[in-house]
This record gives C-alpha cells, sequence and structure tokens, in this order.
C-alpha cells in the first residue's frame, strides 16, 4: 500500500517537474532575448538612422541653424572637456575613498558605515537634482557661471558614488595574503599599494571607470543647468559648452526637424562611449596588470 | 588622524577647483578688454526652451556681424528667463508668454509670435471642437470620443508639464486651473507632444502652430483643429486673425541700452526673418 503511493506521487511528480524545468527555461530564454532584442533594437535603430549620408564633415563642423544643419564639432570637443574635467576630479577623490573603504572596513568603523550610507543615498539621488545643486553651488556660489567647469564638477559629483562603490570591490578583491606576503618582504604601505593592489584591482577599477563615463556621457539633465547650452567651440573652461546628450535631447525635443542630426549625433555617442568601453578593458587587462611582474 | 586626512582633501580639492576657476575668468576678462571694435562685450541669454534655438540662431548671426561679441544662450524654461534676468544673473531673459502683472517692474520686447492649436491623430475623424468640448475633455466630463462624434474610444488627454508657457497660455485661453485638468499623459515639449498624440490614434494634444505644421506637412500623422472657425496656419497667427498666439519676448530690467539694446534691435529686425520662420515661427513684421 506504502509502496503504491509512493509510485503513484512519484509518477504524478515528474511529468510536473519536466513541465516546471520547462518553463523555466522558456521564461529565462524569453527574458534574456528581450533584453539582448531591446539593445539590438537600440542599436539597430541608431546605427539604421544615423549612418544615412553620415560623413566625417559632420564630425568637425561647427554647429549651424539649431544643429539642423553643419556638425558637432565644437560639442565634440566640450563633451570631452566636461569628461575630462569630471574623471580629473572624481577619480582622485574616488579612489582615495575607496581604499579608505576598503582597509578600514573590516574593523566595523562607524565614520566608514557612515560613509557608505551617504555615498548609497547620493546614489539614488536623481540627476536633475544633481543639476540644480551644481547650479546653485558652482554656477552661483563659487561664481563659475555655465562653465564646462561646473558641468564636469557636478558630473563629477554624480559620478563619484557609483565609481567608489566598485572601486571597493576592486580592492577587498585582493587577497589579504599579498598584503601580508608584502610586509613580510619589507614593502612599504606606499609601495604595496602601487606595486600590488592597484594593479591588483584595476579589472574593479575599470569597471567603475566605465560605468561613470557611461553616466556621464549619458547625462542630459545634471548638464543643461551646469554646462549650459553654448555650441560655440570652447576656447577655455570657463566656456560654457553644450554635451552631445544635451544637443540629441534639444534636437529631439525642441527643435522642428531636428530628427535626423538628433539620430547622427546619437550613433556618435553611442561609438565613442564603446571605443572608451573597449580603451579602459584593455589599459586594465595590459596597463596595470604588468606592473606587478615588471616588479 | 583618519578624519583630518579627509577634511584636508577636501578642503584641497575645493581649493583647487576655486583657483582653476579664478585662473579661467582672469584670462577670459582680459581677452574682452583687448577688443577695440566699437561693439564688443559677452551678452548671457537664458529662459524658454522654445525661444532659445531661435536666439541661438540670432547670436550666432550677430557674433558674425560683431566679431568681438560672445552670445551665449542659455535654457531652462520661461520662469527661469524672468527670474535670471530679474535677479541680473542673465542679460537678456528669453520667455514665450506675455509678461503678468506681478512682472510689470520687467520690459519685454517681443521678437516673434506663435500660435498654439489644438492637434488630434490623423485617423481621427472628428473635424473641429467647440471651446466647450475641449474644456470638458480636458476637465474629464467627456471621455469617448464618440460624445464628439468620433469613433468609440477613450480619449487619451495629452497635457504639458507644470511650468510650460504652452500650459499656462492654454489654460489661460479656456479659463481653466491646472488642477482641473484630468491628464492621461503629461509631455514637456512641442515634439514629445507632436510624437505622443501621432502615435496614438485616441489622443488629444496641444502644440506650437509652426512645429504642428511642420510635422503635418512631413507627413507626420497628426491633423490640426481650427478655433473658432479660424484655421491654424502661420499666416492667421501673424494677421492676429488666430485666437491662441503667444508672444516670443525678450526680457531685461526695464530699459537698456549699449550692448543688449544693439542685440535687441537686430533680434526685431527683418534681417532675422528667415531664422524665425525657418524655426516655424511668425515674425512680427
Amino acid at each position: 500500500m506504502l509502496e503504491g503511493q509512493v509510485t503513484i506521487a512519484s509518477i504524478h511528480e515528474r511529468p510536473r517537474a519536466g513541465l516546471l524545468d520547462f518553463l523555466t527555461a522558456l521564461g529565462g530564454w524569453t527574458a534574456s532575448l528581450t533584453v539582448a532584442g531591446a539593445i539590438g533594437w537600440i542599436l539597430f535603430d541608431v546605427f539604421a538612422q544615423g549612418l544615412s549620408n553620415l560623413d566625417w564633415r559632420f564630425l568637425i563642423e561647427p554647429v549651424q541653424r539649431s544643429g539642423r544643419a553643419g556638425g558637432i564639432g565644437p560639442l565634440i570637443v566640450s563633451t570631452g572637456l566636461i569628461l575630462l574635467v569630471c574623471l580629473a576630479a572624481s577619480v582622485p577623490i574616488g579612489l582615495l575613498s575607496a581604499i579608505l573603504l576598503a582597509e578600514f572596513s573590516a574593523q566595523g568603523n562607524r565614520f566608514v558605515a557612515w560613509v557608505r550610507r551617504a555615498l548609497d543615498v547620493l546614489a539614488g539621488v536623481p540627476s536633475i537634482v544633481f543639476g540644480l545643486f551644481g547650479n546653485a553651488l558652482f554656477c552661483i556660489y563659487l561664481g563659475m557661471g555655465f562653465s564646462i567647469l561646473s558641468g564636469g564638477l557636478t558630473l563629477a559629483c554624480m559620478v563619484l558614488p557609483l565609481f567608489i562603490r566598485s572601486a571597493e570591490e576592486g580592492f577587498r578583491s585582493v587577497p589579504g595574503e599579498y598584503r601580508l606576503a608584502g610586509f613580510a618582504l619589507g614593502m612599504s604601505r606606499a609601495r604595496l599599494l602601487f606595486r600590488i593592489q592597484l594593479p591588483e584591482a584595476a579589472p574593479g577599477l575599470a569597471v567603475g571607470l566605465i560605468l561613470s563615463v557611461g553616466r556621464a556621457l549619458a547625462e542630459t539633465a545634471a548638464l543643461i543647468f551646469t554646462s549650459g547650452y553654448v555650441t560655440r567651440m570652447p576656447s577655455s573652461l570657463a566656456d560654457s559648452g553644450r554635451s552631445l546628450s544635451v544637443h540629441i535631447y534639444d534636437l529631439a525635443m525642441n527643435v522642428p526637424g531636428g530628427g535626423p542630426n538628433a539620430y547622427k549625433t546619437a550613433l556618435v555617442l553611442v561609438v565613442l562611449l564603446v571605443f572608451i568601453n573597449f580603451v579602459t578593458t584593455w589599459i586594465a587587462k595590459h596597463g596595470l596588470h604588468k606592473r606587478i611582474l615588471s616588479l | 588622524m583618519k578624519r583630518f586626512k579627509l577634511s584636508a582633501l577636501v578642503i584641497i580639492s575645493i581649493m583647487s577647483a576655486g583657483l582653476l576657476s579664478a585662473c579661467n575668468q582672469s584670462t577670459a576678462d582680459t581677452s574682452a578688454d583687448n577688443d577695440s571694435s566699437a561693439v564688443t562685450g559677452k551678452l548671457v541669454l537664458a529662459g524658454s526652451s522654445t525661444v532659445a534655438p531661435l536666439a541661438q540662431e540670432i547670436g550666432q548671426r550677430f557674433e558674425q556681424e560683431h566679431p568681438n561679441v560672445r552670445v551665449d544662450v542659455q535654457t531652462g524654461g520661461s520662469s527661469r528667463g524672468i527670474s535670471d534676468a530679474r535677479s541680473g544673473l542673465a542679460d537678456i531673459g528669453m520667455a514665450s508668454r506675455a509678461l503678468k502683472e506681478d512682472e510689470r517692474d520687467l520690459t519685454a520686447h517681443t521678437i516673434a509670435l506663435d500660435g498654439i492649436c489644438v492637434i488630434l491623430h490623423a485617423d481621427n475623424p472628428v473635424e473641429s471642437l467647440s471651446d466647450d468640448q475641449v474644456r470638458a475633455i480636458y476637465r474629464g466630463q467627456l471621455t469617448n470620443w464618440n460624445e464628439v462624434g468620433g469613433q468609440d474610444a477613450p480619449i487619451t488627454v495629452v497635457n504639458k508639464a507644470e511650468g510650460r508657457s504652452t500650459l499656462e497660455l492654454f489654460l489661460h485661453y479656456y479659463g481653466m486651473e491646472s488642477t482641473e485638468v484630468e491628464a492621461s499623459v503629461v509631455i514637456g515639449d512641442n515634439e514629445q507632444g507632436i510624437k505622443t498624440v501621432s502615435t496614438n490614434p485616441a489622443s488629444i494634444g496641444y502644440v506650437s502652430i509652426g512645429a504642428a505644421e511642420f510635422a503635418a506637412e512631413d507627413g507626420v500623422s497628426i491633423k490640426l483643429l481650427p478655433m473658432d472657425g479660424v484655421a491654424p496656419t502661420t499666416q492667421n497667427v501673424r494677421n492676429g486673425s488666430f485666437p491662441l498666439s503667444r508672444p516670443l519676448n525678450l526680457i531685461t530690467q526695464g530699459d537698456v541700452d549699449g550692448l543688449s539694446r544693439t542685440f535687441i534691435d537686430y533680434a526685431q529686425s527683418s534681417e532675422v526673418n528667415d531664422l524665425i520662420t525657418g524655426l516655424y515661427f511668425v515674425p512680427t513684421q
């Protein structure tokens, strides 16, 4: 009797488990295909619409007729400068903070816990709030006005939490034995950091850098109020300069007939982003990692 | 000790940022001082995102004629244009509406006109709506197209976001408060409004006539509704017969002279008419 029950149960269970497996697999495939499809569709759309009559002069010519004619030369320069200011401010501060967080977190330091919570809150703040904050602090209070400097520093505030968190993960992934071995060999703390920990944490740092650059390049709301709307070629960091993403937004939303050039600009931005990703990954793999061997 | 290091770091970074900006400002100042021609200096315009592309193009042409002048245009909305002109953050504000009662301390200089019209999807059989019908639709009292002679489909009401002057003008004309509007979709700019209505056959929205006229001629599936029997065309906006239109204004603190005056005179002259019509606005003369 008991034996019979078990058999019936197992008979009933097998097809059910099979169905469940099948449904799970189907769900998984559907979900991942949807994600891949969405990305594929966006890329296809941008390339299909952007590549039509795109020529190299678009990349160097000045903006004319609100972007409906001419090119995006000055905007590429402005975007590059904003990004440089952003990285010049965020990478040193971010690296030092990440080292502090990674080194002292194990000891349950209350200050470190507080910093980490502040970073998490900061990471969730909408970018328009950073824009208004940057406008109030950098443009008005510190007197920088609408400038590439204001825009870059505002972006730095925005990407810092993101960068610090990934960099911290990078530093924590360095095995603790390396540190002990280093000290045993009589290495100084600085030497240990620059020769062992930094190169070992490079992949994590690269991820942080790529995420930061991606977020900075994609940013519109924070830049409209800080680096501004001017399409002239910037002559210094104190000049206002429109970024590529602000240009895309303006062409798509405010300029009738701006659609085709919005797509071309979007294509340039996507290619730029992929290029930066590639270069950063390559440097992290080949540039920094070799330093350990050349010790 | 740790605390000290961190605060030192913060102070150093802020100081270096301040130094950098100071350096850059001084170089910008000296370059401006060295200019020798009659009209020199830098003008900052800020405000309405509707006026910004036009002001930017006028500024570009003005810079070509006066090589020692720089015209910087910033955007952010009409309210920002008013407040920046008042606070002096901008030399000239931009607003896509007339000044209100409490803004009479400022002076408006109209450079172009813009009409607003109600748009429907091109496939919608409804050919016109009375003011009362539009009001009822936006108040949520009329919710189906079959109540105004259309097909049996619930109406999607597309409204502009708070702070947009198109919204203020629309509400003012129909005598409504923004809290009365029962919107299904809230949008920001003209192009977004056109895109939203053209992709939803049961929707109703309102945008600039110039932008809508261009989109309709370009094959986008929208149609422009007449108002009080007056056809929504740029011609009818210019001759004043179209009831729902707005001025595009440059805003200054009282009467101005010098560079601002020269620029405003230029922006109001017929020399920039091609730029105005190029953006589907209507020149004043």
